[in-house]
């Protein structure tokens, strides 16, 4: 009968009898995670920025090979799926080899990817800031020259998304928003608003000129000219001119 | 009411353990070639190291010790699944859903913190790129959670034991797709 | 009745539950978890698709042979719709063609009969893949009536064309034409890992791994292809996604974004592509060759060891697409070496295939008839590839008619003509009666014939400097010759007398379906397993204490120790 040939599969009995210890791994997996938090620090104290490196990305390869051999049990798995997990980080590395040259590289032997070595200057010229923890306010670079930067594409990155590319407040992001975001092709919008008001409302958030906090601020992205840069190409959408 | 061919293992692994290997194959591919896309375009754009700074590092690693506390209870599950211990099993599952929704509640919050900073998705490359891998990493959270819940629900009852390995092992790569996520949009900035 | 899987009450209850007792009647086809019935819905599907991609083929042919007609069953072609019409034929015929009905439904169909099993490792799974892969045809059948219309960036959905409503116009069609294609990935990556662990573990007692005939091999090698392959676009096109709806700036080159990016995610993908549905077109070709020829195949092992070979070759060739993007030139002197390479594998398969007829005793039926023409095409297809893919010659080929004859020379004998063999096949199989072999010829040289003239033009045309995607040659004037619109229009009537040959196809179908000959279990004398049960086979496939074992391989043929010319696998010697 065909049924005596069925072999059952491995029911989750690991048929060496071994068992390792769950809660070691565990605790193995927490103090490299606290190493790892930690390599920074000790990174930017030495200046070494390997050290961060290695603790950030050495201890994660360390970390989810403990998860993959212990928890997932490929240690006692038959070779077959080593091979298949295998194959795909082959194909991913594959993938990442072939493509690096064209998207990571900004110049080859006879060509320069221009736009993204605009884009790069750009950014760096935008501002600098100093590494340090995360806060809503943060000082702008002191001198920033405004040749370098552009308000109409930091308009396009950064509104648009919400009062529309024609500044006309129709952008896909702020569709739902209740108030929705500000017009400014309607005349009626500017008969209430000068520079200044506009100034305080990117720099500051909606909430500090009386309208909706989701007006988010973003005074950390400009300086003092390029906010003033901000406004004049905001203006320029009025279509009843200054 | 299973197909005779579930039952059945030339390979000697059971039926359900390799079809959650394959689909760890495939979902390593995903989460690869977003990883790796993310990653050159890091280091061809070193001006966004600006946009990384403000990424919270320590929301993100308390986030980091609430996945590799509910690896724990998951292969803790396990354990008690393989004795045969369906109630305790079912339990040891459910406080790995609680580490879950943990997890996603951080997320939220720290999510929240960011966009009303105008870090939104649209704000820049990183943060585009930032939302993406973070954000299908948290569907597959949710996607995991939800299964987990109908297994322990069977496992309570001592149906389909061998259930609780098959989502644990998936459970597991949740985690280690994280522990890869952590220093990439979080420690090297 | 001659219902497809018919749910047969058996009397002997065996220890085997209620598994023999499937849903009834209509409701069948919704709740059905029988891998049969998911294979003929997967079936229809994909030539209800084909219908309306072989429809878009006829409306923008007429308008490329004649410029500003009133095209009859659509009207006047707008340039948009145009764009449109080229865009979703492709995406249709490879995503909602060839891969469900080579893969989806033969692959679900024969797997489990070809190792001996009831049915796949993960039924209600397998149905989900196919709800997911019906809504997904729904939602791109729904991007095409949108308000703006459907999406007409090709079916390579470059940025910033796909990713910027205002250069496509058609922000809706672009958003679900992107998702539809994105859930069809889902359901095909479920259904792979269904088929994948059903023939690594379910086979019949006695089954070894080269026993399993190379159609299910082949179908299997190709979802291996398919699940690790489509993992950067998945990513990718949730990125592009984005960048439509969200307005991100993945593949925006001013935001620091990379559109050659998307070209790599989408060729990386869609290289390997090709092979995942050639693999499965190979495998029938060969199953039927075997059993038309009453021979072994030439060499079993050799044919499964190239197909892995192509599979793992075929990561390596993706930038022959990009040539002349503006990818880094050192990549391309990489990748036209590879992609040189690859052609001797495939070319072994060809000649494992031709081995194999050489000396046979040959049986010219419409299965056999089709599996030969694949060949002879696929040829012919093959060899312009190698022109494309040395990047000198690529210059001048790339983007005209020269390509397009080439991936229509392997694409069509890979989903059309591969289709018909393993429907003409496994017809009897399916449906318990035989198909009209005069009628299957009408249609096989009605198909075949008017193929060549409707390509070989192009392929002149293409060297004659006729670029693609255009979608009226009179803008040209060195493209609006006499002789040039001559060419068109060869190949339009060849089109339209190829359409007018379907016809008796699909008349064959209806009038077999319903008086054909009886087929008994096994007309064609085959070895494999499907044919040693009922046809159609009951749910269950087998009386449950009578599964089959196995004791040889798949294609023993005119053994000699033998009277009869074939030997079942599941016979004992």
């Amino acid at each position: 009968m065909s049924e005596e040939n069925q072999k059952q599969g491995d029911d989750g009995q690991h048929d060496d009898g071994h068992h390792v210890n769950y809660a070691k791994i565990y605790v193995t997996l927490l103090i490299l995670f606290a190493i790892s938090v930690m390599g920074p620090f000790v990174g930017e104290m030495t200046g070494i920025k390997l050290i961060t490196l290695i603790t950030a990305f050495g201890i994660a390869f360390v970390k989810a090979n403990l998860v993959i051999q212990n928890f997932m049990h490929l240690r006692w798995e038959k070779k077959l799926m080593k091979w298949m997990l295998m194959s795909s980080l082959v194909v991913v590395a594959l993938f990442v080899a072939g493509v690096a040259p064209d998207v990571y590289n900004h110049e080859g032997d006879n060509w320069d990817n221009l736009a993204a070595k605009a884009a790069v200057e750009r950014g760096i010229a935008g501002g600098e800031h100093d590494v340090e923890e995360d806060h809503a306010e943060e000082e702008p670079a002191a001198e920033v020259a405004t040749a370098g930067f552009n308000a109409a594409s930091s308009y396009a990155m950064i509104c648009a998304s919400c009062h529309g590319a024609a500044g006309a407040g129709d952008g896909a992001a702020g569709a739902l928003l209740d108030p929705p975001p500000a017009n400014f092709t309607d005349p009626t919008f500017w008969s209430t608003r000068d520079d200044a008001r506009i100034k305080t409302a990117i720099r500051d958030g909606g909430a500090s000129v009386g309208v909706s906090p989701l007006m988010a601020p973003w005074g950390a992205l400009y300086d003092d000219e390029q906010l003033d840069a901000m406004v004049e190409y905001v203006k320029s959408f009025n279509p009843g001119g200054e | 009411m299973k197909p005779i061919a579930t039952t059945r293992s030339a390979t000697g692994v059971p039926t359900g353990r390799l079809a959650v290997w394959w689909l760890l194959a495939s979902e390593v591919v995903i989460f690869g070639g977003l990883l790796g896309s993310y990653l050159m375009m890091r280091l061809g754009h070193p001006e966004w190291a600006d946009a990384a700074m403000h990424t919270n590092t320590w929301i993100g690693a308390t986030n980091t010790f609430v996945l590799l506390t509910s690896s724990f209870t998951a292969v803790l599950a396990h354990q008690a699944a393989e004795k045969g211990d369906g109630k305790k099993a079912a339990g040891l599952l459910v406080l790995t859903i609680g580490g879950a929704l943990t997890f996603l509640a951080i997320k939220s919050f720290e999510w929240y913190t960011e966009i009303s900073h105008g870090y939104t998705i649209t704000a820049n490359n990183f943060w585009s790129f930032y939302y993406t891998a973070a954000g299908l990493h948290a569907l597959h959270v949710i996607a995991g959670a939800i299964i987990m819940g109908f297994i322990a629900w069977d496992a309570f009852r001592g149906k389909e034991l061998q259930r609780v390995e098959l989502i644990g092992i998936y459970w597991h790569f949740v985690d280690v797709v994280w522990i890869f996520l952590f220093p990439l949009l979080y420690i090297a900035k | 009745m001659s219902d497809t899987a018919v749910a047969v009450q058996h009397d002997e209850h065996a220890a085997h539950d209620d598994h023999h007792h499937g849903p009834q009647g209509l409701l069948k086809y919704i709740w059905s978890t029988d891998h049969k019935v998911i294979a003929m819905q997967y079936l229809f599907t994909g030539i209800f698709m084909a219908v309306i991609g072989g429809f878009m083929a006829y409306v923008f042919r007429m308008q490329l042979a004649f410029p500003g007609i009133s095209v009859p069953g659509f009207g006047q072609v707008s340039p948009g719709e145009y764009n449109a019409l080229v865009t979703n034929h492709g995406t249709i015929m490879i995503f909602w063609v060839a891969m469900p009905v080579l893969i989806a439904a033969f692959g679900n169909y024969l797997i489990p009969l070809m190792i001996g099993a009831d049915d796949m490792v993960f039924p209600r799974i397998n149905r989900l893949s196919y709800q997911i892969f019906l809504i997904s045809a729904l939602v791109l059948l729904s991007s095409l009536f949108v308000q703006g219309g459907g999406f007409g960036g090709a079916w390579t959905a470059y940025p910033p064309l796909s990713s910027v409503a205002e250069y496509n116009q058609t922000q809706l069609g672009s958003s679900l034409w992107l998702i539809a294609v994105a859930l069809e990935f889902v359901a095909f990556l479920l259904g792979g890992i269904n088929f994948i662990t059903t023939l690594m573990n379910s086979r019949a007692p006695g089954m070894r791994a080269y026993d399993i005939p190379l159609v299910a091999w082949m179908i299997v090698i190709a979802s291996i292809l398919f699940m690790l392959s489509v993992g950067p676009l998945i990513a990718g096109a949730v990125m592009l996604l984005f960048d439509q709806t969200l307005n991100t700036g993945f593949y925006d080159p001013a935001r620091g974004g990379d559109p050659i990016l998307w070209q790599h995610l989408f060729w990386f993908f869609g290289h390997p592509e090709v092979y995942v549905v050639l693999l499965p077109a190979i495998g029938i070709t060969i199953d039927i060759i075997a059993t038309f020829s009453r021979k072994k195949v030439f060499g079993y092992k050799m044919m499964l060891y190239t197909a892995v070979a192509t599979g793992v070759l075929s990561f390596f060739v993706w930038a022959h697409h990009q040539f002349v993007a503006g990818i880094d030139p050192r990549m391309a002197n990489v990748f036209t070496v590879t992609t040189l390479l690859i052609s001797v594998p495939i070319a072994e398969l060809l000649f494992v295939i031709i081995a194999t007829l050489y000396g046979g005793s040959i049986r010219l039926t419409t299965p056999m008839l089709w599996a030969l023409a694949f060949m002879a095409e696929f040829l012919i297809g093959g060899v312009t590839g190698i022109f494309l893919g040395a990047s000198g010659a690529d210059i001048y080929f790339h983007d005209t008619y020269f390509v397009l004859a080439h991936f229509h020379y392997t694409f069509f004998p890979i989903a059309i003509i591969g289709s018909f063999a393993a429907f003409t096949y496994w017809f009897p199989k399916m449906f318990g009666k035989m198909m009209d072999e005069r009628l299957g010829k009408i249609h096989f040289w009605g198909t075949v014939i008017p193929f060549n003239f409707i390509f070989i033009p192009l392929f002149v045309l293409g060297m004659g400097g006729q670029h693609r995607r255009i979608y009226n040659y009179q803008h040209f004037p060195d493209l609006a010759s006499a002789e040039m619109y001559n060419l068109r229009e060869i190949a339009t009537y060849a089109l339209l007398a190829m359409i007018a040959f379907q016809f008796v196809f699909f008349f064959n179908c209806i009038k077999s379906w319903m008086s054909g000959k009886a087929a008994g279990k096994n007309p064609w004398q085959s070895n494999t397993l499907e044919w040693t049960t009922e046809s159609p086979p009951p749910h269950g496939n087998w009386p449950v204490d009578e599964m089959p074992n196995v004791y040889r391989g798949p294609y023993e043929y005119a053994h000699p120790d033998r009277e009869e010319d074939y030997w079942p696998q599941n016979e004992p010697s």
